[in-house]
């Protein structure tokens, strides 16, 4: 039997309620009111404590962003795309300012370059931080939930530093970034983020050194490499399962090619890779800030645009690698001021059919360490 | 008076108004009826006095006379059930370690917890930090519906909170703060442990059996799995103790430490019991039947307000029940140096030196203890169902046979 | 852009043109982006081919409505994991289909991932993929009574 048929025979509908009964087989709507869910519902079945059958049932924070997008021109874009996903809003921006970079063919000022770095890193971090605070009350451990959380302030008083908000900075824009550095960020950055490093240390014995945390994610909700590339899953989740596959290697945007970092990964695929590769992931963020600091020049932040501009005609995929994993859009101009059509590819859309294979089969405890370990967002999901 | 006209001051006046056509009603037809009634009446007799209302009115100008009264009263055996040592103080008890664990939680996660409920209105007491709060949250419960499921079996749905809350008293009473100071001394006390222990995977499963819902469904048929297969190491880890004193009297149990706690004879028994304790109050790494990620509140979904108050309570009841049991069992119970002076008032003794200090004693044992248990809670996240059942049944008893091997073979050298 | 930058993409390219000939359309080759046009019919035979190249890894699946062609383009967009010399190139699969009758084969067989970006296009722009799983309502409410919002025809109230 192949995969394909076995997905096919647990379908939901294929149980009636008499064939439950019979066979003492519960649903569980798990969401959308649901202490482990977010917006977001899985229909389960579970055979006491084993979940036979799992359907991903997303979209109650759907908004439209892409139908949206039709009806603003380029600039006007820049706020609400930023709303699925606040924890990480630069890193969203991100490949839609460098497509609509090459659709007006402008090109963003060296400083603005290293800017952009440095937020979206800081942003992964905030998001990175914010998604294993999650993780740990998922699991029961009250204290990972408040320690990320606590930490996460720093980062954000550094994001807000730079752009005046907290979260949804609206910094990035076609051509650069919206304003300069203030003078002090450098000095304030560095001392954080030293901070910071120290912190991770205490993470790791608090919580990837907890033999009770070790018992619940090793070997749990395995996904092979083959799987892993075939369902195609994406950042943290697609290296955690032996793929050593980051955009910022593979294809560098603005100056990753000019600073030093290691691609982690991990070679087991289960739930305890899938969690300890963004944290590894912060140390090399964290790096990589320290060195954009160093190298960055001055200079203007932004580059001239004439109001209202017009794009050419063509069609642009721009992709990053944000907290969550791969994040594109494609941008498609017919040469007005307004995009003709843009896709947002974004990652937890894309972690829903690893959902569905990692759930059945798996324990009913297991959910949430699945089901959050996959980076699902499901506001991003749902755009 | 329509809402419109209402007012504060009409308010105050129509409560006064209240209050004095009560003052009125009372004066004119209750203490009538109370003279009445004491004319017939045989007066109670306590310490060899008679407890009339002239007695009661010479005590208000003369207090010597009442005095022997206070002994007296407090080895009745009611002020024993419900005050001391009974359900009062242990509701006391509870509510304090309810405010430590929160206090404590929140400086293990940075933060300060509980700090602002009456720090204006109840300037005296600041310095315990939000101690009000906890005042605020029965508040709260208390004025909360309870809001019962429409296909919920309404009588077991709420005689579970309430059976929760007896069995914690009843395993109350049977505890000793100090010599002769136990509600219920009976000679078969670990038998009705046992027994008490037995109640609560019950109620679990009754009360989420009548919910009739999904996930108090799940919970409790996993509250069931885990109490039922932890509560088998704690009695054999109880067996330990029993073979060293000889008796199943918990105050016996207490006498037998008299020269070395059973902790330093039998660490694998005191770590069993322990270990099967948190187990059986459900709280972290424990709190499978309650895991709000996968089966929102488990057993407890449904239960709202009071009712839920109840439970909670009843918890606490019992996590300090479980840590007074330890102590008498593994760490000498109240036994300790007598450091205070008897309290006499007008010559008649009200607590003697040892009383005193032995309730010290036994309630810093039984703190420390119960903080040991709130502890796990700030670095461990939740285990696995298989894990724990696979832990319960394979490790747990079988250290707990080597637990009684060891209690044998000390009887049989003659150490103990 | 120089040829020899290109010579990785010309080389898919020369791969792919040798294997179907005419019957790809070669739309454009960029740095990294490559876009062929493929009809219906082939498009099974022609995933398979890149899959067996080293493209396996899906990204996404977007819908684009061209009223005035009378089209639906849908486009696979597939990179590689497991090809080192392809990393960081994107193909751009595009399938143009009639507007009044939007249907195509579904490719959840090749790469299992576009089994809900498949179900979204469904919803979005109502093309229907023969012999998918589950085609359904995904991200819409499910009391949903108008055409699909992506096509250009269906327009936001007040704009």
């Amino acid at each position: 039997m192949s995969d394909i048929e076995r997905l096919n025979s647990m379908l939901p509908n294929s149980l009636s309620v008499e064939e439950s009964r019979e066979k003492g087989i519960l649903t569980l709507s798990v969401g959308p009111q649901h202490p482990g869910s977010g917006h977001f519902r899985l229909i389960i079945k579970v055979d006491g404590d084993i979940i036979v059958d799992a359907e991903p049932d997303p979209g109650y924070v759907h908004r439209g962003e892409e139908k949206m997008c039709e009806y603003r021109n380029f600039m006007q874009n820049i706020p609400h795309l930023e709303r699925p996903v606040i924890a990480d809003s630069c890193s969203i921006l991100y490949p839609y300012c460098l497509a609509i970079e090459e659709l007006l063919n402008i090109e963003a000022p060296r400083r603005a370059k290293f800017i952009r770095v440095i937020m979206s890193e800081i942003n992964k971090m905030i998001f990175e931080l914010y998604w294993l605070g999650i993780y740990g009350i998922f699991l029961g451990h009250s204290t990972m939930f408040m320690w990320p959380m606590a930490d996460r302030e720093l980062l954000i008083d550094l994001a807000e530093l730079a752009s005046g908000a907290r979260v949804t900075h609206a910094y990035f824009v076609p051509g650069g970034v919206r304003n300069d550095l203030p003078d002090i960020f450098k000095d304030r950055a560095v001392r954080q983020l030293k901070y910071f490093r120290n912190r991770l240390n205490e993470y790791s014995k608090v919580f990837y050194e907890n033999p009770l945390f070790i018992d619940r994610t090793k070997g749990v909700g395995i996904l092979s490499r083959e799987d892993a590339i075939n369902l195609g899953v994406t950042g943290p989740v697609l290296r955690g399962s032996n793929v050593p596959y980051d955009i910022r290697k593979v294809e560098p945007y603005d100056v990753y090619d000019e600073l030093n970092f290691d691609v982690k990964y991990m070679k087991d695929g289960d739930c305890f890779a899938r969690a300890y590769v963004p944290y590894l992931e912060m140390y090399e963020s964290v790096d990589l800030i320290l060195q954009a600091l160093e190298k960055m020049p001055d200079g203007p932040v932004r580059a001239k645009l004439p109001p209202n501009p017009k794009g050419k005609v063509g069609e642009v995929f721009k992709r990053v690698e944000a907290g969550r994993g791969e994040l594109a859009y494609y941008v498609i101009s017919d040469g007005t001021q307004k995009p003709y059509r843009v896709k947002l590819s974004v990652p937890s859309f894309r972690a829903i059919p690893a959902m569905r294979k990692l759930l059945i089969g798996a324990r009913l405890a297991d959910m949430p360490a699945i089901y959050w370990g996959l980076n699902y967002w499901p506001v991003e999901a749902d755009r | 008076m329509t809402i419109e006209e209402f007012s504060f001051a009409n308010f105050i006046k129509s409560v006064l108004w209240l209050a004095f056509w009560i003052l009125t009603v009372v004066s004119l037809i209750g203490i009538p009826i109370l003279f009445i009634l004491l004319f017939y009446v045989e007066p109670p007799e306590i310490a060899g006095m008679k407890i009339t209302p002239y007695l009661l009115l010479t005590m208000i100008t003369n207090p010597q006379v009442g005095a022997p009264l206070i002994r007296a009263t407090l080895e009745s055996d009611f002020f024993k059930v419900a005050v001391f040592p009974g359900f009062g103080f242990a509701s006391i008890f509870a509510t304090l370690l309810i405010f430590t664990e929160r206090k404590l939680l929140a400086k293990m996660q940075i933060r300060v917890g509980p700090h602002y409920a009456g720090k204006e209105a109840l300037w005296w007491i600041r310095q315990f930090g939000g101690f009000p709060q906890l005042i605020a949250d029965l508040l709260k419960l208390i004025g909360k519906e309870i809001i019962i499921p429409a296909s919920a079996d309404k009588i077991i749905f709420l005689a579970a909170p309430v059976t929760m809350v007896v069995a914690s008293a009843g395993l109350v009473s049977l505890i000793p703060v100090g010599e002769n100071w136990v509600v219920a001394d009976i000679d078969v006390g670990l038998l009705v442990i046992f027994a008490l222990l037995g109640f609560f995977p019950l109620t679990a499963l009754l009360g989420s059996w009548a919910s009739n819902s999904k996930y108090p469904f799940i919970g409790g048929l996993r509250a069931l799995h885990q109490l039922v297969s932890y509560e088998i190491p704690l009695f054999l880890s109880i067996l330990g103790v029993v073979i060293l004193a000889g008796t199943l009297n918990l105050t016996g149990v207490v006498n037998a430490q008299s020269d070395i706690w059973f902790l330093f004879l039998l660490p694998i028994g005191a770590f069993i019991f322990f270990i099967t304790a948190l187990a059986e109050l459900e709280r972290i790494p424990f709190d499978i039947p309650e895991a709000e990620s996968e089966i929102v509140a488990g057993w407890l979904t449904e239960y709202s307000g009071m009712a839920y108050g109840l439970i909670q309570l009843a918890n606490y009841v019992k996590l300090y029940a479980l840590a007074a049991i330890f102590v008498t069992l593994f760490m000498g119970g109240w036994s300790g140096p007598t450091i205070f002076d008897s309290i006499y008032i007008f010559d008649s003794l009200v607590f003697s030196g040892e009383e005193l200090s032995s309730f010290l004693w036994f309630s810093i044992k039984t703190f420390g203890v119960a903080v040991l248990m709130i502890l796990p809670r700030g670095i461990n996240p939740r285990i696995r169902m298989d894990i724990l059942l696979r832990t319960g049944w394979a490790k747990l008893i079988a250290i707990s046979f080597i637990n009684i091997f060891i209690a044998v073979a000390l009887i049989y050298t003659g150490v103990v | 852009m120089s040829d020899q930058s290109l010579y990785r993409e010309k080389e898919i390219v020369d791969k792919i043109s040798s294997k179907f000939g005419e019957k790809i359309k070669t739309n454009y080759i960029n740095t990294k982006r490559i876009k062929f046009e493929v009809s219906k019919d082939d498009i099974i035979e022609f995933a398979k081919f890149v899959k067996d190249m080293g493209f396996d890894h899906p990204i996404s699946v977007a819908g684009t409505d061209y009223p005035k062609d009378g089209k639906i383009e849908v486009t696979y967009h597939i990179d590689s994991c497991s090809n080192e010399s392809y990393f960081g190139i994107v193909l751009t699969i595009a399938v143009r289909l009639a507007r009044d009758e939007p249907i195509m084969p579904t490719l959840m067989n090749i790469y299992k991932g576009v089994e809900y970006h498949e179900r979204e296009t469904f919803e979005m722009l109502g093309v229907v993929f023969k012999d998918h799983r589950k085609l359904d309502r995904l991200l819409l409410p499910e009391d949903w009574a108008d055409i699909p919002p992506l096509r250009k025809d269906f327009q936001i109230k007040g704009r």
